[in-house]
């Protein structure tokens, strides 16, 4: 039977598509039952998981040293020999909320790597002063560098969730010069805070609103961009319920929200607001409905608080929010019961991101959970975590990333890169050649040390096991361990064929999901 | 050039990548049919050609290889095409609106030179400067352009409507593939055997395309292969192989697809191929794909649908019509379109149907940026062998207020699955349109001659 026959590729139900039950390989037989299936097996037993409500509620039948394995795939950029070994000492709930509690970890070896990037830390008026180059390169670097060495590994991955979710494009203007205050003070700042706190922020970053052309809406020539997207992408969600009429109310609530672009004027790049610029009449948003809000004439600034009010305490935004997060951090199909139990604590906690997280990421549902498939900034950083690297500055990494379709900042429309399977799956080719270009020395400004990984093992069973130990927490798919295994026959190898081996395992199947 | 060195693609897994037994026996046909072109091939071939072509029953296979272009953003076609002998059209776009052709100014619109009803009287369309590279193909009577047209989606979402439009079928979530993706699995491949059907030079698969067996996202056809020691490619290789073939699917399929694709992509030399007729293909990402779509389609190893996309077209903010950000777009494609006509006309090649799309329109009356927010009617351009072009294909409704969607949109009065539709049923060989559209019954408006 061929492939597009197997494939239920037209689901002829009402169930949208993050709850179409995708065939996934499950690895590690340890795991479950279920991870014993193969082939159609695991189609089978997604399907039947998909129909059974609510799968995420199954009993975990696990080893707890495997689940913790999953937990850390879950929370980190890839698992190494100590985060493993960290997860093991603190148990499955001390880890998690050892990573919840971010500020308490120490992280002065990550920050001491960040040293020479000299425009994290300064102000936005500095940054006026420095080349868009060098500001777009030390962004994108700290950010591959805090992946793979930050010991916040959750705060990270939720930098990188945020960072999506409120896209901003760094290869336009005037957001690549602003963009990198709203990394910091914006994105960073609230990666595991509160929603609201966050969403604020972005509100009044002078990155966002140019980006989305809020900075040129006036009273009597509106802008809808910035206005559409924010219902549609950072809050409510597409189907959350907001017309036509909507967007150009909550557009005109936040004409005048613009920024200091005066050249030689000391706030420089800050949030601005314009009142000559605002639409001053009485203004309604979603009439008819339980979330209607009548803003009175003449409120000025207030009327875009009052939006991003009314935005934050509607029951779709706590929704969206909870179902975009289920998926990012969990699985690509959670269900309608994990949703309503996010949102409930999101809406209970006034949009704490710790207690949504941690409703997500219940033993139980983690347990269950299928793998994901890394996206190429994933792929990357987890084999640069797995591996003994020495990483002098981003240079090449931004390359290889660029190849995959997945440089950081670089994604140009307001949605952000995408987090599903089905569009990241068909390009490999970019994926091996960054394995083989990384262990063939040809990334600049990065090495691994393979004699070191390889030190004192001989066989090619020796070698193969060490790297399945290491870089696939032990669990690698018996057919890629088995062809690498060969291809380090006969033994006593070469030290290119060692090297050459190692970049084969990053273009592995089983290297590819998390 | 040696027979030795002329050996026929051989397919990784060809049991998995073509499908049921039907399709094993007329893969093995194929390759014997290759064999006794290598000879002709070898003689007579630019130097650019694939060493080796399956191409034997291409052509007679009477079917165009079909191009789709979307214009992610949601492309300003009144500014593409101009109603000009729409007064409002002016009122509304003071700044932004392309001048008459009878004007004087000198960014005025070109006449095309058609006149069709419209209910504020007889209305003209023009093209700005930047899309006047497009007038020879026109005239060509090849290039056709379809306007109020696109999705009857009401979203002015980009992500939603560009979703719709792609699977085929407005509000419906639970549909994954696109329409085009369809059309390939509901067909028997144009060659038999082909190791690939579909490109989409892109970095991930358009949506359009998903659910076509034998399918890639391609970013660069010339580069498509590994990277590393040349000398040790061929040993790296062999687990990679082994891996991806025992591997579940996805990266099962995907894996093999990838394998089988570097070989026959190696057999085309990108890099030197050599357009005809002229035709100068901007160096720009567009320009480039579109040379290499070409190349590609000419060397007829069994690509039959390529899909590309030209981003960043949703101009809120300055939208630079004459000079500026679209008219660098519209420069772009015309340019690229053009040069495309002209290399795959010139000489004999394949044929080919190309249909250029967008999400949806932009607001009828400019903002206060001098750019335009999300609309919904838009306009099409449609060119190949056998379009019947040199025309405005419309059932213009007008622009004055009560004749626009909502009040301020250009309308839709040709759903763009007409047209579409009725490619696939005259030059796709596809009479299958419910499993291309389901739940829509298209009308055929005479795309095709």
């Amino acid at each position: 039977m061929s492939r597009v026959e197997a494939d239920p590729l037209i689901v002829k139900t009402s169930q949208p598509l993050q709850s179409i039950p995708v065939p996934r390989p499950q690895r590690g037989a340890r795991l479950s039952r279920r991870g014993l299936l193969t082939g159609l097996g695991v189609f089978a037993a997604a399907r039947s998981a998909a129909q059974a409500e609510p799968p995420n509620d199954a009993p975990a039948d696990v080893d707890p040293s495997s689940l913790l394995t999953k937990l850390v795939n879950r929370l980190t950029f890839g698992p190494n020999t100590a985060e493993l070994a960290l997860a093991a000492s603190l148990g499955y709930q001390g880890y998690l909320e050892y990573q919840l509690n971010h500020t308490a970890i120490n992280d002065d070896q990550c920050q001491a790597r960040l040293a020479g990037l000299l425009t994290l830390t300064m102000t936005q008026q500095q940054h006026y002063e420095q080349s868009t180059a060098i500001l777009s390169s030390e962004l994108t670097d700290a950010a591959i560098i805090r992946a793979t060495f930050s010991q916040r590994q959750l705060f990270e991955r939720m930098v990188e969730f945020w960072t999506d979710h409120f896209n901003i494009d760094i290869t336009k203007e005037p957001p690549n010069i602003l963009k990198s205050v709203d990394d910091r003070d914006v994105i960073r700042a609230n990666a595991l805070g509160n929603f609201g706190t966050l969403l604020r922020a972005s509100a009044h970053s002078p990155a966002m609103l140019t980006y989305l052309d809020n900075h040129t809406s006036t009273g009597t020539s509106p802008n809808e961009n910035y206005a559409r997207e924010i219902m549609e992408l950072h809050s409510m969600g597409v189907d959350g319920g907001y017309t036509q009429a909507d967007v150009l109310q909550v557009t005109r609530c936040f004409t005048g929200w613009g920024y200091e672009n005066r050249i030689g004027f000391p706030t420089r790049g800050n949030f601005f607001y314009t009142a000559s610029r605002h639409y001053n009449p009485a203004k309604t948003i979603f009439a008819g409905t339980p979330q209607q809000l009548d803003i009175p004439a003449n409120l000025g600034q207030t009327d875009g608080d009052m939006v991003l009010t009314a935005l934050i305490n509607h029951p779709s935004t706590a929704r969206y929010i909870a179902k975009k997060l289920s998926r990012y951090l969990l699985r690509e199909d959670p269900s309608t019961a994990l949703i309503d139990a996010v949102a409930a604590a999101y809406t209970t906690t006034g949009g704490d991101i710790k207690s949504m997280i941690r409703v997500i990421l219940q033993p139980n549902l983690v347990a269950a959970a299928p793998l994901k498939y890394k996206r190429p900034f994933h792929l990357v950083v987890s084999s640069l975590r797995a591996l003994p690297t020495t990483l002098n500055n981003g240079t090449g990494i931004r390359t290889q990333l660029a190849n995959c379709g997945h440089r950081p900042f670089y994604w140009g429309t307001p949605d952000g890169y995408p987090d599903s399977l089905l569009y990241w799956q068909g390009l490999l080719i970019p994926r091996w050649n960054f394995g083989a270009s990384l262990l063939n020395s040809n990334i600049a400004g990065v090495s691994i040390d393979y004699n070191s990984f390889f030190a004192g093992l001989t066989t090619a069973q020796q070698m193969a096991d060490k790297v399945e130990q290491v870089m696939f927490s032990g669990d690698m798919y018996p057919a890629d361990k088995t062809s690498l295994r060969d291809f380090l026959l006969p033994n006593n190898v070469t030290t290119t064929k060692k090297r050459e081996a190692l970049g084969v395992a990053i273009a592995a199947p089983s290297f590819q999901w998390y | 050039m040696s027979l030795e060195s002329s050996a026929p693609i051989a397919s990784h897994d060809p049991a998995h990548s073509t499908g049921c037994p039907e399709y094993q026996e007329l893969s093995r046909r194929g390759f014997l049919g290759a064999a006794s072109a290598v000879t002709f091939a070898a003689m007579t071939s630019p130097a650019w050609l694939p060493r080796v072509s399956l191409a034997k029953d291409y052509r007679g296979s009477q079917r165009d290889v079909m191009i789709t272009i979307f214009l992610r953003g949601a492309a300003d076609g009144l500014t593409m095409c101009v109603p000009f002998s729409e007064n409002n059209y002016y009122t509304m776009r003071p700044v932004i609106g392309v001048p008459r052709p009878d004007s004087g100014a000198a960014n005025r619109a070109t006449d095309l030179g058609v006149s069709v009803p419209g209910p504020n009287g007889p209305t003209g369309f023009g093209l700005p400067p930047a899309m006047a590279a497009l007038l020879p193909a026109f005239q060509s009577n090849q290039l056709l352009f379809v306007h109020a047209a696109g999705s009857t989606d009401p979203s002015r979402s980009h992500f939603d409507a560009q979703r719709f439009m792609e699977v085929g079928k407005p509000q419906d979530v639970s549909l994954v593939t696109g329409w085009l993706g369809r059309h390939l699995a509901s067909t028997a491949p144009m060659q038999p055997g082909a190791l690939l059907r579909a490109v989409g030079i892109n970095s991930s698969l358009q949506r359009t395309l998903v659910g076509a067996p034998n399918t890639l996202p391609i970013p660069d056809l010339d580069t498509f292969g590994l990277t590393g020691s040349a000398s040790t490619v061929a040993s790296r290789t062999v687990p990679l192989l082994q891996m991806y073939t025992a591997a579940p699917d996805p990266l099962h399929s995907i894996g093999l697809d990838t394998f089988n694709t570097i070989d026959l992509l190696n057999t085309i030399n990108f890099s030197g191929y050599a357009p005809v007729g002229g035709a100068v293909y901007p160096t720009n990402s567009f320009g480039t794909a579109m040379k290499s779509a070409a190349a590609l389609i000419k060397a007829e190893v069994g690509v039959e649908a390529i899909s590309i996309d030209v981003n960043g077209w949703d101009t809120h903010d300055n939208q630079g019509v004459t000079t500026g950000t679209m008219a660098n777009l519209m420069n772009t494609l015309s340019a690229t379109l053009a040069a495309f006509h002209r290399d795959m006309t010139a000489a004999t090649a394949p044929t080919f149907s190309l249909v250029c799309m967008s999400e949806f329109g932009r607001r009828a009356a400019e903002n206060g940026s001098a750019g335009t927010d999300h609309g919904h009617g838009n306009m099409m351009i449609v060119m190949g062998n056998a379009i019947s072009g040199g025309r405005v294909l419309t059932q213009w409704p007008g622009l004055l207020p009560d004749q626009l969607y909502q009040g301020i949109d250009l309308q839709v009065t040709t759903d763009y699955r007409d047209i579409i539709a009725e490619i696939a049923a005259t030059r796709l060989g596809n009479t299958d349109l419910a499993t291309l559209f389901p739940g829509y019954t298209p009308t055929f408006r005479g795309v095709t001659v």
